[in-house]
């Protein structure tokens, strides 16, 4: 079941983003072997998920190095975020602190 | 920066600056760049077409871009079109070839530094692996 609103580990992603297509196979693999749910929204042709990601924007972008870029993850437990390529280790780490 | 349209009253060539350039890249015509109301200036650009709204013409742009540069195309092909085709969604529904890597912030100013290609050489995956945020560039 997906974790409610408020609490979820978000994946901001883009359709036509090729690093996020990479990041797929990560994050599939991730919630296959932790049990971790990952909410997956799109950006660029949602307005609704693209708002709230500039809502989170402050802490995304620092973890982007400057701009608001995909894939970002943003967990709305700890306000923390990951963005970029990132490796199952990395984003399993940052995942279950 | 307060940059304004200008026109050669010679070729009629258009000009997007602060002011307009001393020698018109066109015709060679020196001191001939005049004010000009956006509207004319482009009224003058539209009847010259010049669209570029498919996947081939977008990656022959970046094929032109690229020639003596220090950086290339990423060599995944699928990768290069899924990008231009990104962006042509893009160009459809925010009205700017943005980065589909990136998203606007809905400061007009700040996203128009989100346009492909930007200025990715000053941007942190440019320093740190050679490449632009999405990877359609990378170093040589």
């Amino acid at each position: 079941m997906a974790d409610e609103v408020g609490k979820r580990t978000i994946w901001f992603m883009g359709r036509e983003c090729p690093h996020c297509k990479q990041t797929r196979p990560v994050v599939e693999r991730l919630m296959a072997e932790t049990g971790v749910e990952i909410t997956e929204l799109e950006v660029w042709h949602n307005e609704e998920n693209a708002h709230l990601m500039r809502r989170y924007g402050e802490t995304i972008s620092r973890a982007c190095g400057g701009d608001l870029g995909v894939p970002a993850f943003y967990n709305e437990r700890t306000g923390k975020a990951i963005c970029g390529r990132t490796s199952y280790d990395n984003l399993k780490k940052w995942a279950l602190e | 920066m307060n940059k304004r349209m200008w026109r050669c009253f010679v070729c009629n060539d258009i000009h997007f600056g602060v002011k307009g350039p001393a020698v018109c890249p066109t015709c060679g015509a020196k001191n001939a760049f005049v004010l000009a109301d956006n509207g004319e200036a482009l009224n003058v650009i539209d009847n010259y077409g010049g669209t570029i709204d498919t996947v081939e013409g977008m990656v022959r742009v970046w094929e032109d871009l690229i020639k003596d540069k220090e950086f290339k195309l990423a060599e995944d092909r699928e990768m290069v079109e899924t990008l231009a085709k990104g962006e042509l969604e893009n160009m459809k529904g925010k009205g700017l070839k943005y980065c589909p890597c990136r998203i606007t912030t809905g400061d007009y100013e700040k996203d128009l530094s989100l346009i492909c290609p930007c200025n990715f050489l000053v941007q942190k995956t440019w320093k740190e692996y050679g490449e632009c945020w999405c990877g359609l560039f990378v170093k040589r």
